[in-house]
Parts: structure tokens; sequence; C-alpha cells
């Protein structure tokens, strides 16, 4: 409670009130700096990760995780958790596989895969509204219901689609551009910068915060907080289907076990961009800077020589490290 | 002493849950411009009688008046459009989210852009400042999240809130339960400013002391009964206390 004693100017006090005031507002600095710190030891450790291919292969890992990352980081900020979207990506996928594979026209296949996912979305919502029963278990059940879905329609084959030429619809979704950079990468930015315009600046962004916030004192001052939480897992649930149509259009084909474990990297890349696990507070551009760090240290590590299972490791040892991090920033900040 | 119509009439309420009787045929009133000491123990039925004046739940039986006129308030927003509001004790702000976010909380002002509306941040933070200063809380910006602020601090914002918002009741539910002494005076003497500025007041509460010194009417609730109505002149804190802690007895009026 040291306010409106600040020192004079320049002085340590006074530099520390302002570096606190401004870390307050910017709960995504500790994945910035991650993130830049990753870079420059990748930079010096991987001989080839400074150039434009590598930087594009990261991005395309990056965009893929953070398109779902960012819909589970809107949830998980009004207070809720999805654990089904990595099922919901399979299904997705396989619903845009399948249509294609029977000749439907792709933007129609598209569409029935996103309001699929919009409708699982919307259930997952409305079980935890209405039966008033912790989001962790409304959609670890749907995870695992539609995933068993998902292999029992496909006897756990996959399915591929071999179209000819590339068609527009997979170009939009994920066609090549300057080199190696992919669509996905502008999908997954726009998307970023959506999300993040509606939770700063809007109403909604508010009732958002106000209901992960708190939700009691949210619905007394006026907020529907039920409506807004629904909302929040169609979101989530539809940014997961899309990044499930984009992956196809990337690999033209699917298998029955597709996005099996996203959820909790998602999860991750948001906790690391700052986002309390327990709703209220972080923003879009923290999941940005999350999602990078993960990237960077998928392609990195490969490029670096070190065996592929040393990501998961070191992925687990960011998260931790992030959110301790993260946890005593906001409460220095606070002081 | 019902010389004029009062701001709010409750006639006859009752309410139960389950086999519960919270409520039974409660009469309550709050004139204009005053302000009125809701006491009572715990399960009186305090928080029930406020609830139904606030839209959170409908009374079994019973009417309500506001300002003359018989009312149905079906939410809580129904309440507010009234110019009912209400600073729960732990519900006031939101912490983690900043001061001039939870100042318009629900009623944001937005500029539009195209089909676009976008929060007015200029506005709201300017009428922030403002607000901020006429209370005297010092802070260096309205970003600042309120968990910045004190107990007292967020009461008093609270409390700014209803009266810029042009609140004509306002119902505190034990608006200084958690304060030091220094910061329950500042709350109880805001109470008053606002009371100035011509707003009706329902001050619930434990703590006799405090709600003696600022209001001008008590009633006492026990068991879902009301059991008392005093004009200030008429009762010492110490009577309220002993009449709340002899409980009730009966049906009689409870003359101390």
């Amino acid at each position: 409670m040291a306010k409106g004693t600040a020192g004079g100017a320049g002085s340590p006090p006074r530099f520390f009130h302002r570096l606190a005031l401004w870390l307050r507002r910017h709960p995504e600095f500790g994945a910035f700096a991650g993130t830049i710190i990753v870079f420059i030891g990748f930079s010096f450790t991987a001989t080839r990760f400074l150039t434009a291919d590598s930087i594009a292969s990261i991005l395309t890992v990056a965009a893929e995780l953070g398109i779902v990352s960012a819909g589970v980081t809107f949830l998980m900020i009004s207070g809720e958790f999805d654990l089904s979207v990595g099922s919901v990506l399979g299904v997705a996928a396989m619903i845009f596989a399948l249509t294609a594979k029977a000749g439907w026209p792709h933007i129609a296949g598209w569409l029935l895969a996103l309001l699929a996912s919009g409708g699982i979305g919307f259930l997952n919502g409305f079980i935890t509204v209405r039966a008033g029963i912790p989001s962790f278990i409304t959609t670890l059940g749907t995870m695992m219901f539609w995933r068993g879905i998902l292999l029992a329609v496909t006897g756990g084959f996959p399915v591929s689609y071999f179209p000819s030429g590339t068609p527009w619809m997979f170009l939009v979704l994920n066609g090549r551009f300057a080199g190696q950079f992919r669509a996905s990468a502008i999908w997954f930015l726009g998307i970023i910068l959506l999300l993040n315009l509606i939770l700063v600046r809007t109403r909604y962004g508010n009732a958002v915060y106000a209901t992960g916030g708190n939700k009691e004192a949210a619905r007394v001052l006026g907020v529907c907080t039920d409506r807004v939480k629904l909302m929040n897992f169609v979101i989530s649930a539809v940014l997961a289907g899309l990044a499930g149509c984009i992956q196809f259009a990337r690999f033209l084909s699917v298998d029955p076990m597709r996005g099996l474990g996203l959820e909790l990297e998602a999860i991750a890349a948001a906790v690391i961009g700052g986002t309390l696990l327990t709703g209220g507070a972080g923003n879009l551009v923290g999941t940005l800077f999350g999602v990078l760090l993960v990237g960077m240290v998928r392609s990195g590590l490969v490029q670096a020589g070190a065996p592929a299972y040393w990501y998961q490791a070191f992925v687990g040892l960011i998260v931790v490290v992030a959110v301790v991090v993260n946890t005593n920033l906001r409460r220095w900040a606070l002081k | 002493m019902k010389t004029a119509e009062p701001l709010v009439k409750m006639v006859n309420i009752s309410k139960s849950f389950g086999t519960v009787q919270a409520l039974k045929n409660v009469d309550f009133d709050v004139g204009y411009q005053e302000v009125m000491g809701l006491v009572g123990d715990n399960g009186a039925g305090k928080s029930t009688l406020i609830k139904i004046l606030t839209g959170v739940f409908p009374p079994d039986t019973g009417e309500i008046y506001f300002e003359g006129r018989k009312v149905d308030i079906r939410s809580p927003k129904e309440a507010r459009d009234l110019g009912i509001e209400t600073v729960y004790q732990d519900l006031a702000l939101i912490p983690l989210m900043s001061i001039s976010r939870n100042f318009f909380l629900g009623r944001e002002p937005v500029v539009r852009v195209g089909p676009f509306k976008f929060l007015d941040k200029r506005r709201m933070d300017h009428t922030v400042q403002e607000v901020l200063s006429e209370i005297g809380i010092r802070v260096r910006s309205p970003d600042e999240p309120v968990a910045i602020l004190s107990g007292g601090e967020r009461q008093s914002v609270a409390i700014g809130r209803a009266v810029r918002f042009g609140a004509k009741l306002l119902i505190l539910d034990e608006p200084t339960s958690a304060l030091s002494v220094r910061e329950t005076h500042k709350v109880l003497d805001y109470i008053l400013e606002a009371k100035e500025r011509g707003l009706s007041i329902i001050f619930i509460t434990h703590n006799i002391y405090h709600v003696y010194s600022v209001a001008d009417r008590f009633t006492i609730l026990e068991h879902g009964h009301k059991v008392a109505v005093f004009r200030k002149d008429e009762v010492s804190a110490e009577e309220i206390i002993e009449i709340i802690r002899s409980g009730y007895k009966g049906e009689d009026d409870g003359a101390a």
C-alpha cells in the first residue's frame, strides 16, 4: 500500500512504481521475455534457426496450436475449462475429410465441420451451466465421448483425401506463401487480434473478465454470466474445429487419434502467457507468446540435434517456470 | 410519522424456502432521503427481505411499492433500472479488474465504429478519476486493478458508483463489517454524503453502533418477523441490542 508515496524524479521507488503499474496491466510480460530468451538461446545453439524456413516451420506449428489455444484462453478467462478441444479438432477434421471424399463442395464440408464443433461446444456449455458442474468434468467426459465416437466410426483407420491439384478452399485454409510460410499463420494472428480486441475494447470483453473474476458479483451487477460462458464454450469449440480443418488442409489425411493431448498443450500455452487458471485475468497477447514459445521449443530442439523426446520435458519445464515467474510478478506488482 | 408517501413500501411480505419460513407478513418502508437501519441477528430475514426488494427472488405473498407505484421486480437488472442499487459486502467489486472496468460493469459507455461498439475508454477513465477525487482516493490510474484498494476504498467506490448512476435507493449490506476503525468512519461519512445528495439508504448490519451513528430509523427483524420500528430519538443503541438479544417473543409489538 505504498501508493502516492513516490520519490523524486528518477529515484528508484518511482521507477519501481512505474514498473509495477506497467506489469499489472501486462500479464503477458513473462511469456514475452521467455520467448525472447529462448529465441536468443536457439539462435546460438541451432545453426539454421534464424532462417526464413525455420521461422516458417515454427509458425506452422504455433498457428495450429495457437488457434485452439486462443479459444481456450478466452474460455479460461471467463472461468471455465475445455478439455474436449483435442477431440473436437479430430471430429471436425474427420467431418471435413469424409465430406470431401464423398464429393461435397469443400466449403460445405468446412461449414458443417464448424457447425458440428459449435454444437459440441454448446453442449459442453449447456451441461456445465445447467447442471452446475465443473467444466473440467463436463469436458473430460465429452473429450472421451467424442474420441470414442471418432474411433468407432472410422474403425481406427486414418482417412485420406487426394484432390486433383490444390482446391481453393485448401489454399485459403492453409496454402503456402512467401516460401514456406502458410495461411494458418494469418488465421492465427487474425484470430488473436480479433479476440483480444473483443476482450479489451468491448462490453462483451468486460463481461468475460467479470464472469471469470467473480461470477456472483458479476451476476448481481447485471452480467448474464451463464450466457457469457455458453458463448465462450462455443467459441472455444469452433476454433478447435477450425484448427482441425486447417490441419487437414496441410496433411490431407486424418487419423482418429488426431488432436490427442492437444487440450493440455493449449492450456499450457495460455498459462505461460499469464492467463489465470482460475479465470478473471489474462489476454490473448500472452497466449500468442506462449504459443510461439512452445513452437520454438519444438522446432529449435530438433534443429539443435536433440532427440524429439526432449520436447515434452522442455515444455513441461517451461510451464512450471513460467507460472512461478508470472505468479511472483503479479504478487509483486500488486503489493 | 407517516406524513408523506415513502420512497419504497413493502407490504405483508412472506417467503418460505421449503419448510423454512424466512419471512412472515413483514411490512417495511423507507422514506425519501432517509437512512434506514435494518438490523437483527443471523437468520432474522434481513437479506431475504433485501433480495426480494432487489429482484433476486420473488416473494410468496406481499406487494412492493416504489415511488408510490406498485412494482413487480423480477431481476436485479429491473431493480437497478428502477434506481435501486445494492452494494453487497463481498460482491461490491471484482478485484482482478481495473477500477474503471468495475465502475461501469454492465453499463459501459461505447463509441460506434460502423456496426461495432467499442468501450469509450476515455470517458470511462475521466468519470472514474472524477469520482475517485470526490471520494478522496488517490490512484495513479483508473486502469489500476481494484485489488490495490483497501476494503474501505472499495466500499466507497461502490457507493460512488451507485450515486453516479442516479440511484434513488442505495442498499448497503454490511458495508463496514471488515473495515478498520478509521476506514469505517470514512465509509459512514460517505453514506451521509450520499444522503445529502438526496438518496435513501438501507443499511444492513450486525454492528448497531455503526448504523446508529448514521441512521434515521431502525427496523428490527427476528426469525422472519418484524419486531419493531423506531425513530432514532425513541431508542438508544443499547436498547436495540437488548431487543435483539432477548429475541422475539410472540406477536406483540416489542415496545421497548
